[in-house]
């Protein structure tokens, strides 16, 4: 999902509080299930309808925060008292990547032909975290397209390893080989 | 076209057995937005500027702002097949064209890619240019003083034009802009007889910015009938491609031209026109979010231009030893640009933009296209500021009187409607004026050769004109040159090899014209 700059400087303010505060895997947790929250889409519906009355979603917001960690509470409160509730929208990515980030880690997606064992999968997240410098989390997605190989999206790059890509690679060479033209 | 599918088999053969999946690691966006040809891409976190993309579906892109989370580009194809959440890929190259010979005689859009219907360029990936290209510096330049014949009287004698100038041609719409421009390309066959290996030819490059489709058939159609299409390149961007392309058009002309001007050969090359290409500037922009300024231009429409017209130049003899980059020395590239007035506005903003960058403009009127003086060149407001030095000495001394003979001419013209008292000075000043208003019509598609200028204007200046009737003149002159062909052909020759025009010429030129006005019964 696609982060923007407001709500990656907010998820920023809030971990970088957190971590202050030792309190990091409660606000973990309590945005996790803001996330999962604001994923259904009832509650979108309710929380992002311009028709609905703040004070209303403040209200119904309060009632499910009431559990949180203070500082979630609190971030929550601020969102809606600043009007900035969309950022509620993307705030589970913006934060987890920013956890990520902390511990010099990225998440990527492989494709794959076939379904692949953990033991590849792992072994591919070795080989890819030496080449970036980075821990590299992987998600195992089957494209039955590819033909064979693997594509892997990693940290906005792409690495192509598959059948089909390089089908497509020789396909464009042989279009722009030179051919003979006489006159 | 003629392809050998024989051949065909056997490179592709050997295509296969060479290739090599290469497993790069790209750089990947996701379309946010796309629509009036421009596309807002995030992710593509290490995109360059002016950094080629590719999208689905075989479209191509260009981005042109690179924002802090999203590139803003312009897409150079159908934009039907981008929909938001695409994959946009870079490709780590900077846009850039085909060069070479083999663009000669072809008709291509703004992408170098052959829209003439003649089969593929068969250009290699080495003869790829980058289409924004840094202008040559100081150190290597020289100045301008190879003359660049347009074969059109009225210019070159009065606003000579040198190798490697930048010369704006301007005035409003049907004032005969673009046959001046095809008149000068066809003129350049007397350089190298039209033949493009000859390192003498002067190559054309002729760039249809925002044209209609059927004037760019039209001139393509002119240019072959003439045998000037084989040393000449047509970039097209009409008025149906993209914005995007039409702004990038000049640029990869430009980028063709310079090719050979690193070579050391010698090009020409026009921009028709540069108000529609900052037009399209504009639209791209706009739809870009940059902020607009006067008259909704965005503030680098000056630069646009600037930089697009520094790139002609005459390089230095030592070229290549400041820098490897150059080839060969003492190439140049000549720009003759194209804007286009409103109502013969030339003060509105992009005409005196690209005024103030260029080293002189001839001004077409409407006016005086409507009374028959065609081309319709204004003597009075067009100049050539660094053309003088190019003009050979014979030319310089015969013609070097027309402009103040005419300006004389004009001032008494706007007396003598008044009364018909004139003395006999100011009847010879009018006199001579008019049959050389005479002199300088032509037609179009026939470009005169500079040492026939140079007799005609000698001719003129001598007063053998003087007791023609104007509406002879330009029969005495087609006579008078045939005359001089068939009967001295060695005076031409001699202007020709030496540049000069001696004593013994001036007398044999006044000698004939009198034989020849003998023959007309005068």
């Amino acid at each position: 999902m696609i982060v923007d700059p407001v709500t990656a400087r907010w998820a920023d303010a809030l971990f970088e509080l957190a971590q202050d505060k030792g309190a990091l895997d409660e606000v973990s947790r309590d945005v996790e299930r803001i996330a999962v929250e604001v994923g259904t889409p009832e509650v979108a519906a309710f929380l992002f309808d311009a028709r609905v009355p703040s004070e209303e979603k403040a209200k119904r917001v309060g009632e499910l925060t009431s559990g949180f960690h203070r500082l979630t509470a609190n971030f929550v409160a601020l969102l809606f008292d600043k009007n900035r509730e969309l950022v509620l929208r993307g705030l589970g990515t913006a934060f987890k990547d920013r956890v990520l980030s902390s511990r010099g880690a990225v998440e990527g997606r492989v494709e794959s032909a076939r379904p692949l064992g953990s033991g590849e999968l792992a072994e591919l997240a070795i080989s890819l975290g030496s080449k970036l410098g980075k821990e590299v989390l992987l998600e195992n997605v089957v494209q039955p397209g590819l033909v064979g190989g693997v594509r892997v999206f990693v940290a906005g790059k792409l690495i192509d390893y598959s059948v089909q890509g390089r089908l497509a690679g020789m396909r464009r060479k042989l279009l722009d080989a030179r051919l003979p033209v006489g006159n | 076209m003629d392809l050998r599918p024989a051949e065909v088999t056997s490179i592709l053969k050997k295509e296969i057995e060479s290739y090599q999946g290469e497993t790069s690691m790209q750089s990947v966006g996701t379309v946010l937005s796309v629509g009036d040809g421009v596309s807002r891409v995030y992710g593509l976190d290490d995109c360059m500027m002016n950094e080629l993309l590719e999208f689905p579906g075989g479209v191509r892109g260009v981005a042109l702002n690179l924002e802090e989370d999203n590139v803003g580009c312009v897409l150079l194809g159908d934009a039907t097949k981008v929909k938001e959440g695409d994959e946009v890929r870079s490709t780590g190259r900077i846009i850039s064209v085909p060069t070479g010979d083999q663009l000669l005689g072809r008709v291509v859009n703004a992408l170098g890619d052959p829209i003439d219907g003649k089969g593929p360029l068969g250009t290699s990936d080495s003869d790829l240019r980058p289409i924004e290209q840094p202008a040559p510096s100081v150190v290597e330049r020289q100045p301008v003083d190879q003359p660049m014949q347009t074969g059109i009287k009225a210019i070159d004698a009065m606003i000579p034009i040198g190798r490697g100038q930048r010369e704006l041609i301007i005035g409003d719409r049907q004032t005969g802009k673009t046959a001046l421009l095809i008149d000068t390309i066809l003129s350049q066959k007397t350089t190298g007889g039209g033949d493009p290996k000859n390192p003498e030819q002067v190559l054309c490059i002729y760039v249809a910015v925002g044209q209609k489709q059927s004037t760019v058939v039209d001139v393509v159609r002119r240019l072959e009938e003439n045998g000037a299409m084989q040393y000449t390149i047509v970039v097209s961007a009409s008025a149906n491609d993209e914005a995007s392309m039409q702004y990038l058009a000049c640029y990869a002309g430009a980028s063709m031209g310079e090719r050979f001007r690193d070579e050391g050969r010698h090009v020409v090359i026009m921009y028709d026109d540069l108000y529609k290409q900052a037009l399209a500037y504009r639209q791209v922009m706009l739809l870009l979010r940059r902020p607009p300024g006067r008259e909704a231009f965005p503030g680098d429409v000056f630069n646009l231009h600037s930089r697009l017209l520094e790139r002609a130049a005459k390089l230095a003899d030592n070229a290549p030893e400041i820098n490897p980059r150059y080839k060969a020395g003492g190439g140049t590239m000549t720009a003759l640009p194209v804007v286009e007035t409103q109502e013969g506005d030339v003060s509105a903003y992009i005409p005196t933009n690209v005024i103030s960058i260029t080293d002189g403009q001839i001004f077409l009127e409407s006016n005086l296209f409507n009374s028959g003086v065609r081309p319709a060149v204004n003597a009075g407001i067009s100049v050539s500021r660094v053309g003088g030095a190019a003009q050979i000495p014979a030319m310089k001394k015969s013609a070097g009187g027309l402009r103040i003979n005419l300006a004389q001419y004009r001032e008494l013209q706007a007396f003598a409607q008044f009364g018909s008292d004139l003395d006999a000075s100011t009847q010879a000043t009018l006199n001579r004026g008019e049959k050389l208003v005479e002199l300088l019509k032509q037609g179009q598609y026939a470009p005169v050769p500079v040492e026939e200028q140079v007799m005609m204007m000698h001719a003129a200046g001598a007063g053998c004109l003087d007791k023609i009737p104007t509406d002879r003149v330009l029969e005495f002159e087609k006579l008078f040159l045939q005359h001089m062909r068939d009967a001295k052909p060695e005076i031409g020759q001699s202007i020709l090899d030496t540049g000069k025009l001696g004593d013994d010429g001036k007398a044999a030129i006044e000698a004939e014209a009198e034989t020849v006005k003998g023959q007309m019964g005068l």
